[in-house]
């Protein structure tokens, strides 16, 4: 195990590859389900509730 | 008739329905894809006879470079259709695209320094094919600071459009460059798939993380093209549905 985690001593190039990309992976995951609340949001607000307006 | 399916997508309601529906089936065969790739790139596949595990960064490096590339002509392509067509879906899908493909950009430099600061002996050289990556992460920054300086979104749409459309010249640099100059960057060794350079074991971890990424590529453009339908739909009555479901 430790073995795998030394990556035959390129540890400190292979490991902050892979946490940069997993981190852009998961903010990307974020981002966009945020952006779509956003519009949810703005859009709630931008049309009128049934009923109030004729 | 023949052409009803391309008339569909031009329906907003048809569109944010259908990628309500589609994004699972895309997103979870995408997390299985990458995971499988990972396992295989970082445990089942040999040490590379020159790099030893070192090359296994090619597993992020080379996803996020595909990315870089695949979201801006997806964006550019769109972009160019929304001009053409004067089609509101296609703007939707090139906005979309920016900031995802803006973030592997930078994830494909910052992967391929990380390699090559122990291959080449640097983190950055002014090389053909950084600097062209490099001029592909401003075109998306450009473009993104361009969308968000115009208020109005038609507007923002056409001018940031053709800005997608003009940068679309930088593809086939950064594709080629490592042919047309010297490179210190290698040649492609994945996509000749004739005559592969790389042992299976390597090789298909590697197809599996690109269509992994794909797919998920796919799935979070699904989600945010919802997002940009609702912002170009002005009092829409189907919004109400749409908000409702």
């Amino acid at each position: 195990m430790n073995e795998f985690f030394h990556m035959g001593g390129y540890a400190r190039f292979v490991w902050p590859a892979y946490a940069l990309t997993l981190a852009i992976v998961v903010l990307n995951i974020v981002w966009a389900r945020r952006a779509l609340a956003r519009a949810c949001e703005e859009a709630r607000r931008r049309v009128p509730i049934r009923g109030a307006r004729p | 008739m023949a052409w009803t399916w391309f008339h569909r997508l031009a329906s907003p309601p048809h569109v944010y329905a259908l990628a309500t529906r589609l994004t699972p089936w895309v997103a979870w065969p995408a997390a299985v894809l990458i995971l499988a790739g990972l396992y295989g790139g970082l445990v089942l596949a040999p040490p590379d006879y020159q790099q030893g595990d070192g090359f296994r960064i090619i597993y992020v490096h080379a996803s996020s470079g595909w990315m870089s590339l695949m979201v801006y002509v997806t964006m550019a392509t769109s972009a160019a259709v929304g001009l053409i067509w004067r089609m509101k879906i296609a703007h939707a899908v090139a906005a979309s695209c920016a900031p995802i493909g803006a973030s592997f950009t930078l994830a494909a430099l910052v992967t391929g320094s990380l390699w090559g600061r122990p291959m080449w002996g640097t983190y950055w050289e002014w090389d053909p094919r950084l600097t062209s990556e490099l001029i592909l992460l401003f075109l998306y920054l450009g473009y993104m600071a361009l969308r968000s300086a115009i208020d109005e979104v038609h507007r923002a749409d056409r001018a940031s459009a053709l800005l997608a459309v003009v940068g679309v010249v930088n593809v086939p640099i950064i594709h080629y460059s490592v042919l047309w100059w010297n490179s210190l960057h290698q040649a492609p060794s994945v996509m000749k798939l004739a005559k592969p350079e790389m042992p299976p074991a390597m090789l298909l971890p590697l197809l599996l993380m690109l269509a992994g990424f794909t797919l998920f590529f796919l799935s979070l453009l699904l989600v945010r093209l919802r997002g940009e339908i609702l912002r170009r739909e002005r009092s829409a009555s189907w919004i109400r549905e749409a908000l409702a479901g």
